[in-house]
């Protein structure tokens, strides 16, 4: 496989493989809530976010095999890839916690991703332009969803508070990674000046103090692990069967 | 309308009436009911429980608290006298055949 | 008549024929029987319902009955018997716990589902028997109990749900068996009622018949894909198969002939009884497992042409009444997951209504500016 087989034309294909990474990450993530989320109405508010994020990462997966022509598939990437050869953003992998963390990871994921997608607003590949402004709409909705719970919960009861305030710690070590990740074509200062800008707009209305951004990265690689475990257990069970 | 008598704990949210424009052009009209904390929240849920699969392109949402409904038992006092104002209706009038549709 | 009413007949239990309408000629049966203890939930809806100032019909009201047999709808706010809505409170509901613990068997398989496209489609499906678990209580809550309530009852145990949930999910055929099998009998329990007298409850139905009718095939083309597919694929099919087909039967409830039965059918809220399903259910879906390939695990099963229909051999009433009392499987895993996941969300629920009102008393409190914007 060459290193500089370009996806939709444009996107390297290690890019695209961290976007759609981090997207089926986060889905399985969200998905594990469905049947257990705190409300039957929230159930299926997380389960169109993670709708959403699965059908990303099957456009983006298509896109890099068909980039790559050598016979990999969707499925292949997604079920046949071992851990260390995904490339998701950290944050993607990290296991749900309460409520307040599934909240802020989906707050983070959806205010990158708005940045992300918009970012390639002004592409001359249709394809990824196509692509891009859907998944900007979905983004979009998502951070509506999250950043009105973020509200809620800064300030709701004391309780939500405090659970709140200490996702914002668990969270902490995984934004710097929101901040400086690379991508080709859609330079990391314009897209952190936009997340930043949303998520300090959302915390001020939760009454909580503006994003504190350490210095020090969060490792999710055991969470992935088994994370993936369990995704690809069956598919690699029966490596040549057809589901 | 959905009426709930039980004692809410306070806790619990209210129930929110919500109707759906399934097409530009056409009226709102009921589907159903959801539970939310306040009006933005039962927004947000009538989208993702009532418009699934596209079936709408405009939502409003009302606390079911907030409707009056008319009285059933004077059901028959308030409708049935509309029965017999038969001049309401175009069937009423009879056109000369000459006049053609009018 | 006679054979409308003859199905109706049902042993232990006391039953009664009163005329209501002598010019029809009509007659109906009316079997009482007791509960064996008394419904908190039911009490609720019969003391708090919203038609106190109305009229309440006995159950056996000449003119409710003949509105019923008109074909007329019965809305929230129209006068009706207690019975009758204490029959519907507890139908729907279950209904509706059935839906939502219904998300739990098919649920777990989501993570593990083998493709992507899989994955999407039973993330939806699963979704949307979480909508359907909302109509229905929706529904129930305009007979005057609130979701919470019903909620209760279920988490204590109270009330029931489809016992088809409390079987295990072992394999990943079993997903493709609910699927066909268990959405195809929901299906057919579920069509008549859109038809049913109450008008929120028929609604409702509409609404998720027309949400159904995709979860049936993806399940078939589960299915069919593993016959189709390795040796171990089909093997894993037939197992399946034979795991769900009996409880599958059974979703229909016990024989007519045992059946407590609460004039459902007066009340036009139950139009086929169970065993005219369950003959339905297994004569569309033979023909469907000799298409798979899959062999019914029952050596009595013929076709009956003299009947015009399959015969099958008898179910085994006590594995139905087992885990009806609780005794299946999974019952406690389904119930404590549901408890939990009320219970862990109670404080998100109140933060919300905490931040409600905070928002409201501020908006109370600046009127003025409200207006200005
Ligand atoms: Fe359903
Ligand atoms: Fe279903």
């Amino acid at each position: 496989m060459a290193a500089t087989t370009l996806v939709f034309g444009v996107l390297p294909q290690a890019d695209a493989l961290r976007l759609a990474d981090t997207c089926l990450l986060w889905a399985h993530r969200l998905s594990e809530w469905c049947g257990h989320g705190p409300a039957i109405e929230e159930d299926i508010a997380l389960t169109n976010t993670a709708l959403d994020a699965i059908g990303q990462a099957r456009a983006l997966y298509q896109a890099v095999a068909l980039a790559r022509g050598d016979g990999s598939s969707e499925d292949t990437l997604a079920y046949f890839r071992d851990p260390d050869e995904f490339c998701n953003l950290s944050i993607a992998a990290v296991a749900n916690g309460d409520y307040a963390q599934t909240v802020l990871r989906s707050l983070y994921l959806s205010a990158w991703f708005i940045s992300v997608w918009e970012g390639f607003a002004h592409t001359n590949a249709i394809e990824l332009h196509r692509f891009a402004a859907e998944s900007a709409k979905a983004a979009r909705m998502c951070f509506r969803h999250a950043s009105d719970w973020a509200v809620r919960f800064g300030d709701g009861t004391g309780e939500s508070r405090a659970r709140m305030e200490r996702a914002l710690l668990l969270l902490e070590p995984f934004v710097l990674e929101l901040l400086d990740a690379e991508l080709t074509g859609s330079p990391a200062q314009s897209r952190s000046g936009s997340f930043r800008q949303r998520i300090d707009a959302c915390f001020a209305q939760a009454t909580l103090s503006p994003l504190s951004v350490g210095s020090s990265r969060g490792s999710s690689a055991a969470e992935r692990r088994a994370l993936l475990t369990e995704m690809q257990s069956l598919a690699r069970l029966h490596p040549t069967a057809r589901w | 309308m959905s009426q709930v008598h039980d004692q809410n704990s306070g806790n619990d949210w209210p129930l929110f009436e919500v109707f759906v424009r399934s097409k530009q052009g056409l009226d709102h009209k009921h589907v159903g009911s959801l539970h939310a904390a306040d009006d933005t929240h039962a927004i947000s849920l009538a989208r993702d429980v009532y418009t699934r699969r596209q079936e709408g392109v405009s939502i409003w949402v009302v606390p079911a608290a907030s409707i009056t409904a008319s009285a059933p038992e004077q059901k028959s006092d308030n409708f049935d006298p509309m029965a017999n104002k038969i001049y309401r209706h175009p069937t009423f009038y009879d056109i000369p055949d000459e006049i053609g549709h009018m | 008549m006679i054979t409308f009413a003859s199905c109706f007949v049902r042993c232990e239990a006391t039953v009664t024929s009163v005329p209501i309408d002598p010019l029809k000629a009509t007659f109906w049966i009316w079997v009482e029987y007791r509960r064996q203890k008394p419904e908190p939930v039911l009490m609720q809806a019969e003391t708090a319902h919203p038609a106190d100032a109305l009229r309440r019909p006995e159950r056996n009201d000449p003119a409710f009955l003949a509105k019923i047999a008109a074909e007329q709808k019965i809305e929230p706010q129209d006068e009706m018997p207690d019975d009758y809505r204490k029959h519907l409170v507890r139908q729907i509901s279950q209904h509706a716990h059935s839906e939502i613990v219904g998300m739990l068997p098919e649920g777990g398989w989501i993570t593990r589902a083998p493709s992507l496209k899989r994955k999407e489609v039973l993330l939806a499906k699963v979704q949307d028997e979480g909508g359907h678990g909302l109509y229905l209580y929706a529904a129930a809550e305009t007979l005057g109990v609130s979701r919470q309530s019903l909620l209760d009852a279920l988490h204590s145990g109270r009330a029931k749900y489809s016992s088809i949930f409390n079987y295990a999910t072992e394999t990943w055929a079993d997903i493709g068996m609910i699927g066909w099998l268990v959405d195809g009998a929901a299906i057919m329990n579920q069509v008549p009622l859109c038809r049913c007298s109450y008008g929120p409850y028929a609604r409702a139905m509409i609404r998720i018949c027309k949400e159904e009718s995709f979860h049936q095939r993806q399940g078939f083309d589960i299915v069919r894909s593993l016959v189709e597919g390795t040796t171990e694929q089909k093997a894993m099919a037939q197992a399946s198969f034979e795991r769900w087909w009996w409880p599958t039967l059974m979703m229909f409830g016990p024989h007519d002939s045992d059946s407590v039965h609460t004039q459902a059918s007066d009340w036009g809220i139950k139009r086929l009884s169970n065993d005219e399903l369950r003959q339905r259910f297994v004569d569309v879906t033979v023909p469907q497992a000799a298409y798979l390939g899959l062999t019914i695990p029952d050596p009595a099963l013929c076709w009956n042409a003299e009947r015009g229909h399959y015969d099958f051999g008898p179910l085994d009433w006590d594995e139905f009444w087992r885990v009806v009392k609780g005794g299946g499987p999974c019952n406690e895993a389904r119930l404590s997951a549901r408890v939990t996941a009320f219970e862990n969300g109670a404080w998100v629920r109140e933060a919300a209504a905490e931040h409600a009102r905070k928002r409201k008393f501020e908006r109370a409190a600046k009127p003025a500016e409200k207006i200005a914007a």
